[in-house]
């Protein structure tokens, strides 16, 4: 096996196609690393992207928050940046595994592994995320819903496409974010459930609202239901828990012996829907 | 074979390494620093701990190319020849170590915090552990050792 240490993206695109379709794009690899160890991928050459200058770091540009591909999921959990405007981007980031695991995973690398209820990539999916992808001939942008075509599966080919970063729109002052997850302890496990939500929020009518929850279907799943009847609606004790009832319409939990049952999932689920637009709620 | 260039416990070595190796079977194969445990293998209870440019990590899934150009620091570096690190003798002092599998990978999720922040919180301190497993103290004595130890650092002892 090769590891190559790119500098740049340009050196990660270069060795990929020298690679020829044998080589991984590796960031924190977390993941990366069990599944070769225990022989689930293989891959001859690694092309590790965590020191290269142009894919790290946070910044603001113009109205949207930009995060590297190569930021930890500890960096972005203590952004001053993302703090200040999406406090639950740094909840959700801050849920995934342990301390250090955050300090070698990333939020892309949370969105490529494309597990159902991964918090970081739950934090950021109603945020309306643009996730910004270089291949050999050029670039491609894709929203969140794109990046996953099944469980467990992304869209993303890691042989021959490289995430640079996402881009986030600075949220305007009548929209607040949340991120809510049921866990069965803190760290190093994934939650029973998770949910996130973005609503804009206007003389005590939602505009839009924007629902995702896991794991009950392929990636973040859109309440679509839900958030269409909160339109025009105002966030009362009664709404918000008839939104999270109308969850459960684009809701499909699967049994799972250690984080819940279908049944049980499906009992939660409205619960914890209505504890994410409290939440939003609280913000106003 | 790929060279590499770290820096353990403060030596410098430029060695060639298999790529595949994960940072743990180099420090504990090749460099026979045996104190950094293996339990999972998978990144899930911390017994592979090391500090790695100030930060903890979990070595068993971090790639050895990883650590190019880099500052790791591993159990063996914590206390200065026989005089103990203030964190290794409050884990002994409160009995916070038992069988002592979990311990070289608590100890330096403990440094790689008090170096940064010597007067943590129990939430701080429960954040900084949540990621290592132990299956014998039950975790109380763990952090009443970690909160002495603070108090100790923060009135200046280090074991150099
Ligand atoms: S051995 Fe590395 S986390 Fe368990
Ligand atoms: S002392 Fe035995 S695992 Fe912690």
């Amino acid at each position: 096996m090769k590891y190559v240490i790119a500098q740049s993206a340009e050196e990660a695109l270069k060795a990929l196609k020298d690679a020829e379709g044998r080589g991984t794009i590796i960031a924190g690899g977390t993941d990366v690393m069990v599944e070769l160890h225990e022989g689930e991928r293989t891959a001859e050459v690694l092309v590790d992207i965590t020191k290269a200058a142009d894919l790290r770091g946070i910044r603001i540009d113009g109205k949207e928050i930009v995060i590297g591909s190569a930021a930890t999921l500890s960096e972005i959990a203590s952004d001053p940046i993302v703090r200040q405007y999406y406090p639950s981007l740094c909840k959700g980031t801050g849920s995934v595994g342990s301390l250090q695991i955050r300090n070698t995973g990333t939020l892309v690398g949370n969105i490529v592994t494309a597990q159902p209820a991964a918090d970081g990539a739950m934090s950021v999916a109603p945020l309306n995320p643009v996730i910004v992808v270089r291949t050999f001939d050029g670039e491609k942008r894709l929203k969140i819903s794109d990046m996953y075509v099944g469980f467990g599966k992304t869209a993303l080919d890691t042989s021959k496409e490289l995430v640079t970063e996402i881009r986030i729109p600075v949220p305007e002052k009548d929209e607040k974010a949340s991120f809510v997850r049921l866990e069965l302890r803190k760290s190093l496990s994934l939650p029973m459930l998770n949910a996130a939500a973005m609503v804009k929020y206007s003389e005590n009518k939602v505009v839009w609202a924007r629902i995702t929850m896991g794991p009950v279907g392929v990636g973040p799943t859109r309440a679509a239901a839900a958030e269409e009847w909160l339109k025009g609606k105002e966030l009362t004790e009664e709404n918000m828990a008839e939104a999270g009832r109308l969850a459960l319409k684009d809701a499909n939990p699967r049994s799972n012996p250690l984080r819940g049952s279908r049944e049980y999932r499906e009992h939660s689920l409205p619960i914890i829907i209505r504890r994410v637009l409290e939440d939003i709620k609280a913000q106003f | 074979m790929e060279k590499l260039n770290v820096t353990v416990n403060g030596k410098f070595m430029s060695v060639d390494v298999d790529p595949e190796l994960c940072l743990a079977d180099f420090l504990r194969d090749r460099l026979f620093l045996t104190g950094t445990k293996i339990g999972c293998g998978k990144g899930e209870c911390g017994a592979c701990t090391v500090i790695m440019d100030g930060k903890a990590v979990t070595s068993c899934i971090i790639p050895v190319m990883r650590a190019e150009g880099s500052v790791i620091e591993t159990i063996e570096g914590v206390s200065d020849g026989d005089k103990l690190h203030p964190i290794q003798e409050e884990f002994i002092n409160k009995g916070a170590i038992q069988c002592g599998f979990c311990t070289p990978g608590m100890i330096m999720s403990s440094k790689a915090l008090l170096d940064r922040n010597n007067d943590p919180t129990a939430d701080e301190v429960k954040e900084a552990l949540g990621g290592n497993i132990c299956r014998c103290t039950g975790y109380v004595k763990i952090e009443e050792a970690v909160m002495s130890a603070a108090e100790r650092m923060r009135n200046g002892e280090t074991s150099k």
